[in-house]
């Protein structure tokens, strides 16, 4: 039997923020490779937070995070980048540069961590492919509708091969149409054996979609539960 | 680092000085303004210096010698005070020459010492000490008075001592000077890349969320910093040369033998434009890397 290894590992985790604000209070929790899950609770409980602690853009109070089985606290600043080279990150907003085509966007991943030029042609037609966009890669994104922007930022976290992706609220801008779009896409990604963590407010897709529900509200983690439902009125 | 990656960081440099033509102007300005007062500093220091390496040369304490005495105490008397390690050299000096060196002076005044040659002479035999340290003059100067075939004692009673204050004085007023410049002119620098860091923030939000090493990231900002400050070295090199060369042509009329010392334009203008332009891209680069590390954070 294969073993089965964690993409994230939080033992006892706390965010205290320099303000006094408790955003994290001792949260315990393991993700599997493999595993598709969402974060839910209300605005404010701390899921971006626990969003942020997963891609090490906020470090812990307290507690130990392993990543991919590393331990964060022990890994140098200036080695955070490799660390972030195995996790895509997709945000509600996109986060694309307006003044480069869909194509220069994805590709801009892999110039940043000095891929080779033939292995960046190569890669990002094919990633773009994938997300469905191959006919549109020499578009701005100022001409592509909301849920063709989301797929290039999903094509863009996706081109390095992270085999951990994180979405935070990736159909918070779009109608419901371009949210299955984008749903499905990541179910196809999560198929081919990367992991998917998404944060999210959207009732019908938790409750469609079924998967792994975390549900987190004052800093602690209330509910985990596979198959979960949403839970929430809003 | 790849080839490809360093042509692809200094094509982000130049992509982003001209995408902020104004505030790459105002930056290469405020450099160019720095660097040329530093210029004025730079050429005048090494003036002052060369001057004062001169004057060094010249300080000497003139030892006349009591009359009548014999050429054997008189070598020996100089063998003795050459031993002194504070001495650099003695010069024996026996008065006709002395005449001569007098009348080589005074030029067509000299007319009034004729006669005096030979028995008439009045001057005095005379030793030239040139001392190791010129700031010490004064002590070896009272060691040689101390000598009984010594009669009497000249090294330029203080004159020398106020010129060599005043020298390491200006040298010191320029030094302070130039590095307050140098802070300004960085600190206008890191304003203008803070600038161009902001206007860039997504593109370094997005290079840090992908894995882009801080190097990478760094890298262009760099490149644009190094470029202000070389750019902004060129009119005040130019400048500051011209300047010099008109004034070495008015005061000294171009000769070398002039009564104003002042050094040639060669290799005075190598030294003025590497310096220049050396010091423009420390503080360019200087300026970068203090807007920068704020952004930086992991």
């Amino acid at each position: 039997m294969r073993k089965v290894i964690a993409v994230i590992e939080m033992h006892d985790v706390w965010k205290v923020y320099p303000n006094g604000v408790e955003a994290l209070r001792g949260i315990d929790v393991r993700i599997d490779q493999g595993e598709f899950c969402y974060v839910v609770g209300p605005s404010g409980a701390g899921k971006s937070t626990f969003i942020k602690l997963m891609y090490r853009e906020e470090k812990p109070s307290s507690g130990v995070i392993l990543i991919n089985g590393v331990n964060v606290k022990r890994v140098r600043d200036w080695k955070i980048p490799y660390l972030r080279r195995k996790i895509g990150v997709v945000f509600q907003d996109y986060k694309l540069l307006p003044h480069l085509t869909a194509y220069e966007n994805v590709a801009f991943a892999m110039e940043a961590i000095e891929a080779p030029r033939r292995k960046i042609r190569s890669r990002v037609q094919e990633v773009l492919e994938l997300v469905g966009l191959a006919d549109r890669m020499n578009a701005l994104p100022s001409q592509l509708s909301g849920g063709e922007q989301q797929r290039v930022s999903i094509a863009r976290a996706i081109v390095n091969n992270p085999g951990f992706l994180i979405a935070d609220e990736p159909t918070g801008n779009l109608d419901p149409e371009n949210s299955w779009d984008i749903m499905y896409l990541l179910e196809e990604i999560n198929a081919r054996g990367t992991t998917v963590v998404m944060a999210t407010h959207n009732k019908e897709i938790v409750n469609t979609m079924r998967k792994r529900v975390i549900a987190i509200e004052n800093g602690v983690i209330v509910r985990d539960e596979d198959q979960g439902e949403y839970g929430y009125e809003d | 680092m790849k080839i490809d990656t360093m042509f692809r960081h200094a094509r982000e440099a130049f992509k982003s000085l001209k995408r902020n033509t104004w505030m790459t102007f105002a930056a290469v300005s405020a450099v160019a303004v720095t660097l040329l007062i530093f210029g004025f500093f730079l050429v005048f220091a090494f003036n002052i210096n060369y001057l004062s390496k001169e004057l060094d040369q010249q300080v000497a304490i003139r030892a006349s010698i009591v009359p009548g005495a014999s050429a054997d105490d008189i070598e020996q008397l100089q063998k003795q005070i050459e031993q002194n390690p504070e001495v650099k050299s003695v010069t024996f000096i026996p008065k006709a020459q002395g005449l001569q060196q007098l009348k080589a002076q005074l030029g067509e005044d000299s007319k009034i010492l004729e006669g005096l040659e030979g028995e008439e002479n009045p001057l005095p035999d005379t030793l030239v000490i040139v001392p190791q340290n010129p700031q010490r003059i004064e002590e070896l100067a009272n060691k040689v008075k101390a000598h009984n075939l010594i009669e009497h004692e000249d090294h330029g009673d203080g004159v020398t001592d106020k010129l060599l204050d005043f020298s390491s004085l200006v040298r010191n007023v320029v030094l302070v000077f130039g590095l307050g410049l140098a802070v300004l002119a960085a600190f206008l620098i890191s304003n203008t890349i803070k600038l161009t860091i902001f206007a860039r923030r997504r593109e370094i939000e997005i290079m840090r969320l992908v894995g882009a090493s801080n190097w990478f990231i760094r890298w262009p900002f760099f490149i644009e910093g190094a470029f202000i400050g070389m750019l902004g070295a060129v009119f005040p090199v130019i400048i500051v040369l011209a300047f010099y060369k008109a004034a070495l042509n008015v005061l000294t009329d171009g000769s070398q033998y002039s009564f104003i010392k002042m050094l040639p334009m060669m290799p005075l203008s190598l030294y003025v434009a590497a310096l220049t332009t050396f010091l423009g891209v420390l503080i360019g680069i200087w300026g970068s890397v203090i807007s920068i590390r704020r952004f930086l954070r992991v």
